[in-house]
């Protein structure tokens, strides 16, 4: 098992220096693209990176994981599409106004398309249409409750 | 950037009365590293030297960045950089009289660029290259080839004799450096793992015709395992029905649990096998191991052509 585990130093807005770390497991099956629009993604998720900031240059990334140049360019291109990234012509490629926006909408399908799994999933197990849905009403009273207490 | 680099359009290689090389057709996208995957004895050195021109078609056409591999054999070979897997050195040279060598009979040498990889690699400027390890003459190999500022760099079995820390400079000088810049790197291997670590184009040859030619990203994408789990052991028909599937290579049972090997349409082969009259109660996606699957096309066992 070699996965190579970079440490990627990419400038930030400011003066502050923000360290993201890229790891690329050529032997999962997962396609190596894949991958890396993954782990943007979550960077993006969790805060580390931020509209404004930098990708690295493709030539620079491709060297750093030792991945073909292509694969890095197929990850910006699947990024840009998804208008999480740009690039500007002699600057770089820029984490776009938009992505945290655009990141929460997809965070929210992707939390309905759960509730309809473990919705489905309850009926198939033949769990009561009454007992699921108190269930649901507790977790709900407990995790807002706690919310409303935090703010 | 999808210009083609190398094209090689129904080539047919015959050595007297023995074919070589039957049909073979391939194209090389330009800013690829392209994995060229074969057993010993498969064709991949004779390709080579057809790409460059050492050897004539009997039938069809080699063409590398858009010039005719033996009409305009002087226009390839300038923009070529070629490491054979004999190494075309002069034992009796050092490597200061080798650089000398190369720059009287190259078009264009850059003797800054030779030097930069001498010195990465390390290698004595002053010993006579009869002296050398195996792994330095391809390194020397390399180094030269990149004198000339290929846009093209055609390796054959570039890291078949080298040790595990040669291999992983070499090949992360091949992606860091030349492929970075945009050159277009095309080398045969027989070791899997070296296409698999650094290569994003792969085409496996065997017996003189190409099995298998992908992205390596679109073979990870579409070779899965579905991991099918019945409620009972399923009829035989059953079994023999999603052998027949499109896009199944493979179908294997053990009790409850069928395995089916896919080469693509997953998605689809999936809502297919939930409207059955008897559907699993469970479907797992399982991504393959590429090694395995490329292991595959090399035996022969599969075939897409």
């Amino acid at each position: 098992m070699i996965s190579f585990a970079y440490k990627y130093t990419i400038l930030v807005t400011g003066e502050r220096h923000v360290a993201i770390w890229l790891n690329v497991n050529i032997h999962s099956g997962i396609p190596i693209y894949i991958q890396i629009v993954e782990q943007v993604q979550h960077a993006l998720d969790v805060g580390v990176l931020q509209p404004g900031d930098y990708l690295p240059p493709v030539r620079e990334l491709a060297s750093e994981l030792t991945i073909a140049p292509n694969t890095i360019v197929k990850a910006y291109n699947e990024l840009q599409h998804m208008g999480l990234i740009e690039s500007r012509p002699g600057r770089g490629t820029i984490v776009t106004a938009q992505a945290n926006a655009l990141r929460h909408e997809k965070r929210v399908e992707a939390l309905y398309e759960r509730l309809h799994a473990v919705v489905h999933d309850a009926a198939n197990m033949g769990i009561d249409g009454q007992e699921f849905l108190a269930a649901v009403q507790r977790e709900i009273g407990s995790a807002f409750d706690k919310r409303r207490e935090l703010t | 950037m999808n210009k083609v680099a190398i094209l090689v359009d129904h080539l047919t290689v015959n050595y007297g009365s023995q074919c070589v090389l039957r049909d073979l057709s391939l194209e090389v996208p330009v800013g690829t590293i392209f994995g060229f995957l074969g057993r010993n004895g498969a064709g991949k050195t004779t390709t080579i030297k057809t790409l460059l021109g050492i050897r004539r078609p009997t039938a069809g056409k080699v063409e590398v960045l858009g010039y005719d591999v033996v009409r305009q054999h002087i226009e390839v070979c300038s923009h070529v950089g070629y490491v054979s897997e004999t190494h075309n050195l002069y034992d009796y040279l050092n490597i200061t009289q080798m650089c000398a060598f190369c720059r009287d009979t190259s078009r264009r040498w850059k003797q800054n660029i030779v030097d930069t990889y001498l010195d990465l690699f390390a290698l004595p400027r002053t010993q006579k290259i009869k002296q050398f390890s195996k792994g330095m003459k391809t390194q020397l190999a390399l180094s030269l080839a990149m004198g000339s500022e290929p846009d093209i760099l055609i390796l054959d079995e570039p890291t078949a004799d080298l040790d595990p820390i040669a291999r992983e400079l070499f090949l992360h000088t091949l992606i860091g450096d030349i492929a970075a810049a945009g050159k277009t790197v095309f080398f045969s291997s027989h070791i899997l793992s070296d296409i698999e670590a650094v290569a994003d184009h792969v085409a496996v040859i065997e017996g003189g015709r190409i099995v298998l030619s992908a992205e390596l990203d679109e073979l990870r994408e579409t070779h899965k395992i579905l991991r099918l789990t019945y409620p009972e052991g399923l009829p035989p028909a059953e079994l023999e029905y999603l052998q027949s599937l499109p896009h199944v290579s493979q179908a294997k049972q053990e009790g409850q649990v069928v395995q089916l090997h896919t080469t693509g349409m997953v998605n689809e082969l999936v809502s297919l096998i939930k409207e059955r009259l008897y559907p699993p109660h469970d479907i797992e996606t399982l991504h393959t191991d590429l090694g395995s699957v490329l292991l595959e096309y090399i035996k022969g066992i599969r075939n897409d052509h």
